[in-house]
């Protein structure tokens, strides 16, 4: 009965409910309220069950998001170097790192006993107070190997443990440290390319939490590894033949600018940077500065041959020193005679060169170094880059000096960029670590010289090769040019005669021009078979010919023989076509 | 009539939608659980490629490839004299003849035919 009753009610209701809703006798405007009705009740339903759910999650985030992140990398990934072939320079290894969390930890004192039992080199003290602390996470050490996380997850631990990092590999050790540079703990880099890619974008990959996976484009340099040892282990043997203080070789493609092989010993292991804050290990190639010496000569004869005021046929008076108030000028080669151009430069006439440059005008030759790059600081990829130490009055006196390379201190890479300029036809090309093409190249070209004092100018050097200077440098096949430098270092304020600084510039091959190889040698000494000499035809020359004669069939240089002497295979040749 | 028989209907298309739906969303879970198994296996198999990458080119770095060859080979620094272009090298000598070619030279040759052919250790032959 009462069921009965009770379904007669529901269905009233039901009917109400039906008609305010369906009914066809109800007022449009109250079936109309009741739908809207209906519809506000529903939504309010929805959104409270959301609202609901938004405050169970809030309240038991701790316990749900907090292990989340484990097995997460933590030290950011970077790309991989790669040299001009491909071999892998630097790359990510993933290693786990240890760490504990406090607040889960049941007993502190056990924790640290069975550590440091299985990672003996772990500090008990500093580990027991890190695991004292309150905080939440505290590192205990980074970079285990992965037996020991396997031993320390055997030990079952609450509260410890590992997270993967990316650790940077160095795979070829020092060989490209002073270009590649390093990078510290957080695997942020800090030198070299390496520092480089974080300015250009990285690092904000980085801040915003991207980049943590390995899934981004190899970044390829100019560096050919190869090319890069072989020098360096010359140069290992060349420091300690000549005991000399450092050493340091530069290879570059003077058509494109693209540095080849750029090594400065001694030089540091990137995987273990501490060695690089030492200061006898800077790359003397692009953090020092340094009085060239003749090799400045190139310079100067280039602005004299192309003034278009001197010719090869030119001749200078060098017969007695040039005195120039209480300093005079002399010869090292002294000839004491009227020296022609190509003299001047074989028997590198320090007379010779200063009046060169005094015929020119001090203002000339200044404004000629300038466009050559030689009084701006260069900067390239790497950030390591040094001001060239520019006299703040120039008088005719500074113009006499830096003539023959001395007043004047440059990086020996500006140097390089400046006589790379004088042999590929005369454009100047910024140097770059990262690899070029001509036609790129040629787009950041600035013409400085007329392509026929290019010319000349590898006929003097190649002159040089022949019968000057550089003979010791005159590899059989590779018709290397080149110019020898002696400079004398300055201690306590004077020139020093037994401190030189050597450096050697070599053009490879010097009818076609495609690379220059600077040697350079700090402080060698003497030996008997350099008959007591220590000047740069006699140490940085010999070690520039045994590069030349390892790296010429790395950089794909063919051997030719029986080829005619410079007059012939340069001058004649350019003259006819010119 | 025909209304409630509509609604019926479309409140049975509505469950058929929502299990359809149920079992798409299942699948898809299922799809993107493997997915993220399968990106976890990458990862992990491109950090041993790049771990075995590297100590192949710790290996295979010059340095230690030259200390090795020092130790071990008694090689020589590469003289320019030593390379040379494919177009220098000599034409490649003719091959011995086959067996059923005629020999130009050797027809020339007649040799004397002597029944009697003695060896050198036997002497020669006087005349009776």
């Amino acid at each position: 009965m009462t069921a009965t009753l009770g379904s007669r009610l529901a269905g009233a209701k039901m009917s109400l409910i039906d008609r305010l809703l369906y009914g066809r006798d109800v007022d449009r405007e109250a079936k109309g309220r009741a739908r809207l009705g209906l519809a506000i009740v529903a939504f309010a339903c929805i959104y409270a069950v959301i609202a609901g759910r938004l405050i169970h999650l809030a309240s038991t985030a701790d316990s749900q998001g907090a292990r989340k992140s484990g097995g997460d990398i933590v030290a950011t990934a970077r790309p991989d170097i790669l040299d001009r072939n491909g071999e892998v320079l630097a790359t990510d290894v993933r290693m786990p790192a240890l760490f504990g969390e406090p607040r889960r930890l049941i007993d502190v004192d056990e924790a640290v006993e069975l550590l440091t039992a299985t990672l003996p080199d772990l500090n008990a003290n500093e580990t027991r107070e890190r695991l004292s602390s309150k905080k939440g996470f505290v590192w205990l050490k980074r970079e285990i190997t992965k037996d020991q996380q396997q031993q320390i997850h055997r030990l079952g631990l609450p509260g410890i443990g590992f997270l993967a990092e990316n650790k940077r590999v160095y795979p070829n050790t020092s060989a490209v440290s002073h270009v590649i540079g390093h990078v510290n703990i957080d695997n942020q880099g800090i030198a070299g390319i390496e520092k480089w890619l974080d300015k250009n974008g990285l690092a904000d990959l980085h801040s915003l939490g991207f980049a943590t996976d390995r899934q981004q484009q190899p970044v390829q340099l100019s560096v050919d590894l190869r090319v890069q040892h072989a020098m360096r282990s010359e140069l290992l043997a060349a420091r300690q033949k000549y005991k000399a203080k450092a050493a340091a070789g530069l290879i570059t493609d003077v058509r494109t600018g693209e540095i080849i092989s750029m090594v400065s010993v001694p030089d540091y292991d990137p995987n273990d940077p501490k060695e690089a804050l030492d200061k006898e290990r800077i790359n003397r190639l692009t953090t020092g500065v340094y009085e060239m010496g003749s090799t400045f000569k190139a310079l100067t004869i280039a602005m004299a041959l192309d003034s278009g005021k001197v010719t090869l046929g030119s001749s200078f008076d060098a017969r007695n020193a040039l005195r120039y108030g209480k300093f005079q000028i002399n010869d090292f080669h002294a000839q004491r005679r009227i020296l022609t151009v190509p003299e001047i430069f074989t028997y590198s006439s320090n007379i010779g060169t200063a009046r060169m440059a005094l015929a020119m005008g001090v203002e000339h030759h200044r404004a000629f170094l300038r466009k050559m790059g030689q009084l701006d600081r260069l900067r390239t990829e790497i950030p390591e880059s040094a001001e060239p130490l520019v006299p703040k009055r120039w008088g005719e006196l500074n113009t006499v000096t830096i003539a023959f390379g001395h007043g004047l201190s440059v990086a020996p890479l500006q140097a390089v960029m400046g006589i790379s300029a004088l042999m590929n036809g005369g454009k100047l090309i910024p140097p770059t670590f990262l690899k070029r093409t001509e036609g790129q190249a040629n787009a950041l070209a600035k013409q400085v010289v007329k392509p026929e004092t290019s010319d000349r100018m590898r006929y003097l050097m190649r002159l040089n090769a022949e019968k000057g200077s550089a003979t010791r440098a005159d590899v059989a096949g590779y018709y290397v040019g080149g110019k020898t430098g002696t400079s004398e270092k300055v201690v306590n304020g004077r020139y020093s005669k037994t401190k030189l600084l050597n450096s050697f510039t070599a053009v490879l091959p010097a009818d076609k021009p495609r690379f220059l190889i600077l040697i350079m040698l700090d402080e060698p000494q003497p030996l008997p078979e350099t008959k007591g000499y220590a000047t740069s035809g006699w140490n940085a020359a010999p070690v520039a010919g045994l590069v030349i004669g390892r790296v010429a069939p790395l950089l794909g240089i063919e051997p030719r023989f029986d080829l005619p002497t410079a007059d012939k295979q340069i001058l004649a040749a350019t003259a006819s076509t010119r | 009539m025909t209304v409630r028989i509509l609604h019926l209907f479309v409140i049975v298309g509505l469950v058929l939608a929502a299990a359809y739906v149920y079992d798409i969303k299942f699948e898809s879970t299922l799809q993107v659980e493997r997915v993220a198994k399968l990106r976890s296996e990458i990862r992990r198999e491109r950090d041993a490629v790049a771990a075995l990458r590297a100590e192949w080119s710790k290996l295979d770095s010059p340095a230690r490839v030259q200390s090795l060859a020092q130790r071990h080979l008694q090689l020589k620094t590469l003289d320019a004299r030593q390379i040379d272009n494919l177009a220098n090298l000599p034409e490649r000598p003719k091959p011995p003849l086959l067996a059923d070619e005629s020999d130009p030279i050797g027809a020339l040759i007649t040799l004397p035919d002597d029944s009697e052919a003695l060896t050198g250790s036997a002497g020669r032959k006087t005349a009776p």
